[in-house]
């Protein structure tokens, strides 16, 4: 069964942070944001790093990006894993993948508890398909980029700010080597528009990546030989 | 006449704010770390036939369900894959059919997302021990009961399907795991004659040649096991 990434965000914590900037939430999503922060500043205290004072919204962003790293990186992980790609697009999905998994490694280490479950993914063979992995990798990559840009301006502390700052350039790198290998000019325009949560989750859902998972236990009295 | 002096260096930058350290640091990249003993398996996303060949002209082996008869998701481990000139996509898959499991082909859409388990679970009829390997590694075994002379366990090459809890019946004991083998002999039992691997209200008989084929443990190693044990772990029984 395909489902929205919408679906995942069930108690709405990460679309209510991104909308409602600064305005009134709701109970549930203040228990878990209270959490949450609380988890990120005790995380990020515990680095060489200065200790940010780390708002709702800034958790929020957060998941949000972790929930873009979850899908970038079980992707790639995938293909690596199906050895079914060749020459420069192998290539690239062994460079992109490990930057990306590390990239979830460290959202899942500063949001702690409060991080976002990993989602289950169908590629649906876009990982096994030449064309079709390298139409997807720059379509994700794209939609990175603009993600990160749209998000960045709302972000409170300067400290995650850096942090996304230096993600964005390296997802736009991925962007520009993805188009290259596609044949797209890798940056054809003055400036770059972003996209907003909404969007971004509409062309993922779109695609229909995301699923449950398969049901494998069961509660009915078995019935196999004995 | 006095010495002039050099005029002060222009310093924009002594104007600017030091830029903020990172909140936290992004680590190195993650190579992927290999598993000589991984599996692959997928649910099916709609009822299926298995074909001989990857292509739709290749006789029906096999069709496969949506659902196992414990009403969970029919899943099948994937062995291979094939692209045919017009792009399409098969996967090669193991399917439990009889007299025993069978491979066979079917379209990659047909099938949900991979899962990965690095687990085997062996079952030697000779030695009635159940081993359990992961990454290579054996992580776990205990003594078995096996099928009696008249219902023999089948041997093969099949794979873990389901787990069933709380179903309130002392014969199975607490915990049953469903596998792709089938009865060779049972053939007219309900819902398939599937070979289960289940707890017993009789660990006296244990270990033995005792069951109708299913492979039975102390419930205390079933439970054990289910701690350990992913579905779709292949099962060799040999």
């Amino acid at each position: 069964m395909t489902l929205t990434l919408t679906d995942l965000d069930r108690d709405g914590a990460i679309r209510e942070a991104l909308e409602n900037v600064g305005g009134d939430s709701r109970a549930g999503f203040l228990r878990k944001a209270t959490v949450g922060s609380a988890a990120l500043v005790g995380a990020i205290a515990a680095t060489p790093t200065a200790a940010a004072a780390t708002s709702r919204r800034d958790v929020a962003i957060l998941n949000y990006a972790l929930t873009l790293e979850y899908l970038q990186a079980a992707f790639y992980t995938e293909a690596e894993r199906e050895g079914a790609l060749r020459g420069k697009a192998a290539r690239a999905a062994g460079v992109v993948g490990p930057v990306e998994r590390a990239h979830v490694i460290a959202f899942r280490k500063a949001l702690g508890k409060a991080a976002v479950k990993r989602p289950t993914f169908n590629f649906q063979g876009t990982t096994e398909d030449q064309g079709r992995f390298l139409e997807t990798a720059v379509a994700f990559e794209d939609l990175a980029v603009a993600a990160y840009k749209a998000q960045a301006p709302r972000i409170q502390s300067p400290a995650i700010l850096a942090v996304a700052v230096s993600i964005h350039s390296v997802e736009a790198r991925h962007a520009a080597w993805m188009r290259r290998l596609v044949g797209i000019l890798p940056a054809a325009s003055p400036f770059d528009d972003g996209i907003d949560r909404a969007e971004a989750f509409r062309i993922v859902d779109a695609t229909g990546f995301v699923t449950t998972s398969a049901t494998t236990r069961a509660k009915g009295k078995p019935r196999f030989t004995g | 006449m006095p010495a002039v002096e050099p005029a002060a260096a222009p310093k924009p930058a002594a104007a600017l704010p030091a830029a903020p350290p990172p909140a936290f640091a992004i680590p190195r990249p993650l190579p992927l770390v290999g598993s000589t003993d991984a599996t692959r398996w997928a649910p099916l996303l709609r009822a299926v036939a298995v074909r001989s060949g990857p292509t739709e002209q290749a006789p029906v082996i096999e069709t496969l369900g949506l659902k196992t008869p414990e009403g969970t998701s029919n899943l099948v481990p994937v062995l291979d894959r094939h692209q045919d000139r017009r792009g399409t996509l098969w996967l090669r898959v193991r399917a439990p059919a009889l007299p025993d499991n069978v491979e066979g082909w079917v379209p990659r859409a047909a099938l949900g997302g991979y899962n990965l388990v690095h687990t085997r679970l062996v079952v030697d009829l000779e030695q009635l021990q159940a081993t359990l390997f992961s990454r290579g590694e054996r992580v776990y075994d205990a003594p078995i009961g096996v099928g009696k002379a008249d219902s023999p366990t089948p041997r093969g090459e099949f794979y873990i399907r389901n787990e069933l809890r709380a179903y309130g019946s002392s014969f199975y004991g607490p915990i049953a795991f469903g596998t792709s083998a089938r009865s060779r002999v049972l053939t007219d039992w309900p819902a398939g004659g599937f070979v289960g691997i289940h707890g017993t209200d009789r660990p006296d008989l244990l270990p033995g040649r005792v069951s109708h084929g299913c492979i039975r443990l102390r419930n205390a190693d079933i439970v054990r096991l289910a701690r350990l044990l992913p579905i779709g772990t292949p099962l060799t029984i040999q």
